[in-house]
């Protein structure tokens, strides 16, 4: 039988929904800015009706509607995009950072203007233009050292600003581990709570748009991807690994590289492996670090060693106003190496390895000689050994060509006396040292007899570096090699003091049939001067206008393409985010009509509740009983 | 139909001014810096070409300056010449006069008065200085005069008169790079200058079972011929002929020694390379001495310089011996003349090249300027137009959004 009170049960009913209606509007319109808030809708539903079909049903027409209810609160919101979301932040992470420091990198080359490193470079061969003008002058020499002193300065200068571009970088990736495991934990710590929640029956909705914002500004950071079948562990992964499952979490940690400059490898803080990552701002920074302005350094020091041994090759052949000979123009400083290149590699204290820059052979070639022979030539490469043939119709320059162009880290040229120099580029392999020629062979005798730098052909007579005194294996001996330096050419360089001190002892000519210069003998720095646009190969490049034309093209383009996939990014990201606004967001004007709604729905209750009211009113006082 | 919720709008308009914002504030920074390469990335390519171009410019302005300095010693130099030239004009006329018999030995005598007076004028000139202080005519031996004079007493002078005058330079001209890989002689051999004869050197030892035996390097003049062990005398005449000096050997038809004779008139400059004595085998030249004055004693040296001719014209004068005027000495004469004139030519010619390389600069620098400009310089009528319209944009998004952003339904109600 239908109780008395009815109405005024189904009225409170209708006035708690509202409420809780009105309560969710508030709710919407005081988080509408919230970062990462979806909106939240009431979904109410029509009570359970009476009766239920059960044998003490009472028999009457039926079912009587009992009113409405909250069935539950939910948030708006699109799962699957936001799965796409977090892939694309990746992306959007990655080029954000990539974006940021390769404008670092590209402001430090200072191009193209007249204050960079080309121009004082420039200046500097124009000095020696001016000594070879008037050979015979103090001042001219001066001239020459302040420009090679204002030169070094540029070549500091852009190390250092290098350097310090690798050391922020460096900063950035502690401080994004940093970040990485506080995201981490935040969203263990989450996790837990929504299963709790949700055990009760209830939709943890906030929590659950806090762990979504937590997520994306992870997958930001590193490449992840999300896994929520199981609704009790939730779980995300990078390239594989675990980071979260659940409540358990897997951190990051950096450890300092002591080969690697101290710069630290980021790794598991459980296990010490080293952590890869594909995407976001941490690949980024890592990338950055390790390959691109790692390259520049590289470049630098390339262009730095190249130079600084071909001035100081015709240098030293050069004399002096005050006769002096064999000065080196530009010192290495502090020059901690050994004279015959033997470097202790591993650090146990014994000698292992020989680090040679350079290599010279005893006798003069000329370029159109075809030189007669057959043969392999077998040179350090990036991965492994490259070999290179030779053939008796070959002029020595086809094979000084096919050396250049085989792409190993070995480059060839002739110097002014016509002798073949091999000299080693930087090595593209983190694990093989810079600037060392690390394995020269040849079948044949091109190497050997004819241009006169190994003393035997063949495996036996091969020069490798990893051993002590290799220098043995050479024709050369004494002053026909130049020792890699141990540290960055470009960090440590200085026009020699002996030249500072005396200007004078600056050479101007090499003299004439092994005689000393005469003081109107400019013939040195002619040469020097010339060295500018020769093929001199700075590295793979024929010469310094190449270097400088490539160095600054390189540049450029990396932070062109790094500029345009960050725009494109940005948009991706801005329509996902829009399309995400479009569901989830809060609109003002939709939540205030929903209050209008509610509003007139609870007056409508409480008018209901009167009605009935009354009509108990009726039966109660006025029946008079 | 999208669902547009209260934020969008204005994230919308955050993002799109943030990027009018930026785009204006790279055109602002681009016009201010009056360049189209703000950062490299702006145009990689144009900036690596820039990067060359103003290395070129570097380059040529350069080369632009060395071209001047030559051209300035040079016109002292040819002035110098010229002025020698004359005297030898003065000179000549004396001896023509002299060479006649109608004048007394006395006024021959005051003849060759005359012509010691031009020898010491023009031995100052070949003594010359450049502005810088240094010596004119000393090949690359700046700080020696070029050449010292030897004095002694001559019957018929009073006191001290020049006899001999020695070269003391070099013959090394100093290299000036004019333009990539292309250079001038910056410098003046003065025993090529004020020479007068073909210069013949004539061995005394046989030469004919002359074998090399070690490879070796002789330097003849500037040019430097490698000799090889086995080599027999005809090899070596052989490898002399085809240098580039300018210098012819033979062997003697009665001594069957070497002889090298000169084919423009000039000093022989003889040396053996480090450690070699092929030359010094030959008999050409001594243990001792720096060429030009290493020849062996036994050698039979011919042919004079200018200032020998002068010496001798200056005696005969002195002698009054009209027929040695009128003869040697008046050939001697004519000869240092042809030979200084041709110097003179041959240095108007470089001056030539050099002002043509000169005036082929100056057009090259403003075409490479202004294909420097062409890659980066900003286009201002396009660059204000632009800004202009971003101006524009940029006011109607924010009248825009001030109307869009502002009304909700909280506006219209009570």
């Amino acid at each position: 039988m239908q109780s008395t009170f009815t109405g005024i049960e189904i009225g409170k009913r209708s006035l708690v929904a509202h409420n809780t209606g009105l309560t969710t509007v508030g709710h919407n319109l005081s988080n509408a800015s919230v970062e990462g808030y979806s909106r939240q809708r009431v979904i109410m539903t029509a009570y359970d009706p009476i009766y239920a079909p059960e044998l003490n049903r009472e028999e009457t027409p039926g079912q009587i509607g009992q009113g409405v209810t909250v069935e539950r609160i939910e948030r708006v919101h699109d799962q699957i995009l936001e799965g796409r979301i977090v892939s694309q932040a990746s992306g959007q992470g990655y080029w954000n950072a990539k974006d940021k420091y390769l404008l670092m990198v590209e402001q430090v080359h200072n191009e193209p203007k007249d204050t960079s490193l080309r121009t004082r470079l420039d200046q500097f061969w124009s000095g020696w233009q001016e000594l070879s003008l008037h050979p015979e002058e103090t001042a001219a020499r001066e001239t020459v050292i302040t420009r090679g002193k204002t030169l070094i300065d540029s070549i500091h200068q852009q190390y250092n600003g290098f350097k310090q571009i690798r050391d922020m970088v460096e900063e950035d990736v502690s401080a994004t581990v940093k970040e990485v495991n506080s995201l981490l934990s935040n969203i263990g710590a989450l996790n837990a709570q929504i299963v709790k929640v949700k055990a009760m029956g209830d939709n943890p909705n906030d929590l659950l748009d806090k762990r979504d914002l937590f997520v994306k500004k992870l997958s930001g950071l590193i490449n992840i991807s999300v896994d929520n079948r199981d609704p009790d562990e939730y779980t995300v992964t990078t390239g594989g690994f675990h980071l979260i499952q659940g409540r358990v979490i897997s951190k990051l940690k950096g450890i300092p590289n002591p080969d690697d400059e101290g710069y630290s490898t980021v790794a598991w803080a459980k296990s010490g492996k080293e952590a890869y990552f594909s995407g976001g701002k941490l690949a980024a920074l890592l990338d950055l670090r390790d390959n691109d302005v790692k390259k520049e350094i590289q470049n630098l020091d390339t262009m730095t060693i190249n130079f600084i041994d071909l001035v100081n090759e015709n240098h030293r052949a050069g004399f002096g106003l005050d006769g002096k000979t064999g000065l080196d123009f530009f010192t290495e400083y502090p020059f901690v190496n050994n004279v015959a290149g033997n470097y202790d590699r591993n650090g146990d204290g014994a000698f292992d390895s020989t680090y040679l820059f350079r290599i010279t052979g005893n006798n003069s070639l000329k370029p159109e000689d075809q030189v007669g022979l057959k043969g392999t030539m077998t040179l350090s490469g990036p991965k492994g050994n490259i070999s290179i043939d030779y053939f008796p119709t070959d002029t020595v320059e086809d094979v000084i060509k096919r050396i250049n162009m085989s792409g190993s880290e070995v480059v060839a040229r002739l110097n002014k006396d016509g002798k073949l120099q091999l000299k080693a580029s930087a090595a593209e392999d983190a694990k093989n040292p810079d600037f060392v020629i690390r394995h020269v062979e040849d079948s044949g005798q091109f190497l050997v007899g004819y241009s006169g730098i190994l003393i035997n052909s063949g495996n036996g007579g091969a020069y490798n570096f990893n051993q002590p005194n290799a220098v043995a294996l050479l024709r050369g001996g004494g002053l026909r090699y130049a020792v890699t330096p141990t540290l960055h050419p470009a960090a440590w360089l200085e026009v020699n003091k002996a030249l500072q001190e005396n200007p004078d002892s600056i050479a101007a000519g090499f003299g004439v049939n092994g005689h000393p210069a005469n003081s109107g003998d400019g013939s040195a720095a002619v040469a020097i001067a010339a060295l500018r646009n020769s093929d001199v190969m700075v590295g793979k490049m024929p010469t310094f206008d190449d270097y400088f034309a490539s160095a600054v093209a390189n540049a450029g383009l990396k932070g062109q393409a790094a500029a345009q996939a960050h725009d494109t990014q940005d948009l991706i990201m801005k329509k996902l985010y829009d399309l995400k606004d479009s569901i989830s967001g809060v609109n003002i004007d939709e939540e205030l009509s929903q209050m209008i709604k509610f509003q007139h729905g609870y007056n409508a209750a409480s008018r209901f509740v009167s009605e009935i009211n009354k009509m108990l009113d009726t039966i109660i006082n006025r029946m008079g009983v | 139909m999208d669902r547009v919720s209260t934020n969008m709008s204005n994230n919308d308009m955050q993002y799109y001014l943030r990027m009018r914002n930026s785009e204006m504030n790279d055109l602002q920074n681009k016009m201010g810096e009056q360049t189209r390469i703000h950062e490299l990335r702006d145009d990689p390519v144009a900036a690596a070409h820039s990067v060359r171009y103003l290395s070129k410019l570097n380059r040529m302005q350069r080369y632009t300056r060395n071209i001047d300095s030559v051209l300035g010693e040079n016109k002292v130099a040819e002035g110098y010449m010229k002025s020698a030239n004359n005297i030898l004009q003065r000179v000549r006329s004396l001896a023509i006069q002299g060479a006649n018999d109608t004048y007394t030995t006395g006024e021959k005598r005051i003849m060759g008065n005359e012509v010691n007076e031009l020898l010491n004028e023009l031995v100052s000139i070949a003594n010359a200085k450049t502005p810088d202080g240094t010596s004119m005519f000393a090949g690359d031996r700046t700080h020696t005069e070029a050449f010292r004079v030897l004095s002694s007493h001559v019957p018929e002078a009073n006191g001290n008169v020049i006899t001999a005058v020695e070269y003391r330079g070099t013959i090394n001209s100093p290299k000036v790079e004019i333009s990539d890989g292309s250079y001038t002689d910056n410098g003046f051999a003065g025993d090529r200058i004020f020479w007068a004869e073909q210069q013949q050197i004539i061995a005394d030892k046989d030469a004919q079972r002359y074998v090399a035996t070690a490879d070796s390097r002789i330097r003849i003049d500037n040019a430097y011929i490698n000799i090889k062990a086995g080599d027999n005398v005809y090899a070596l005449i052989a490898k002399i002929n085809n240098s580039d000096a300018a210098v012819k050997a033979s062997i003697d038809p009665v001594k069957n020694s070497l002889v090298l004779e000169t084919t423009t008139p000039h000093q022989i400059w003889l040396e053996d390379g480090k450690g070699g004595t092929v030359l010094k085998d030959l008999g050409l030249i001594a243990d001792t001495g720096k060429p030009p004055y290493n020849i062996n004693r036994d050698a039979v040296v011919g042919g004079g310089s200018l200032f020998d001719m002068i010496i001798n014209m200056r005696d005969q004068l002195y002698k009054g011996n009209t027929l040695a005027i009128g003869s040697s000495g008046l050939k001697g004469i004519t000869q240092a003349q042809d030979n200084l004139i041709g110097s003179i030519s041959k240095l108007g010619a470089k001056n030539e090249r050099l002002q043509t390389v000169s005036e082929r600069l100056a057009n090259e620098i403003p075409e490479v300027q202004d294909r420097n400009s062409k890659e980066t310089d900003i286009d201002m009528t396009k660059a204000i137009t632009d800004l202009k319209m971003l101006e524009y944009t940029h006011k109607a998004a924010l009248q825009t959004a001030s109307r869009i952003l502002q009304p909700t339904l909280l506006d219209f109600l009570r």
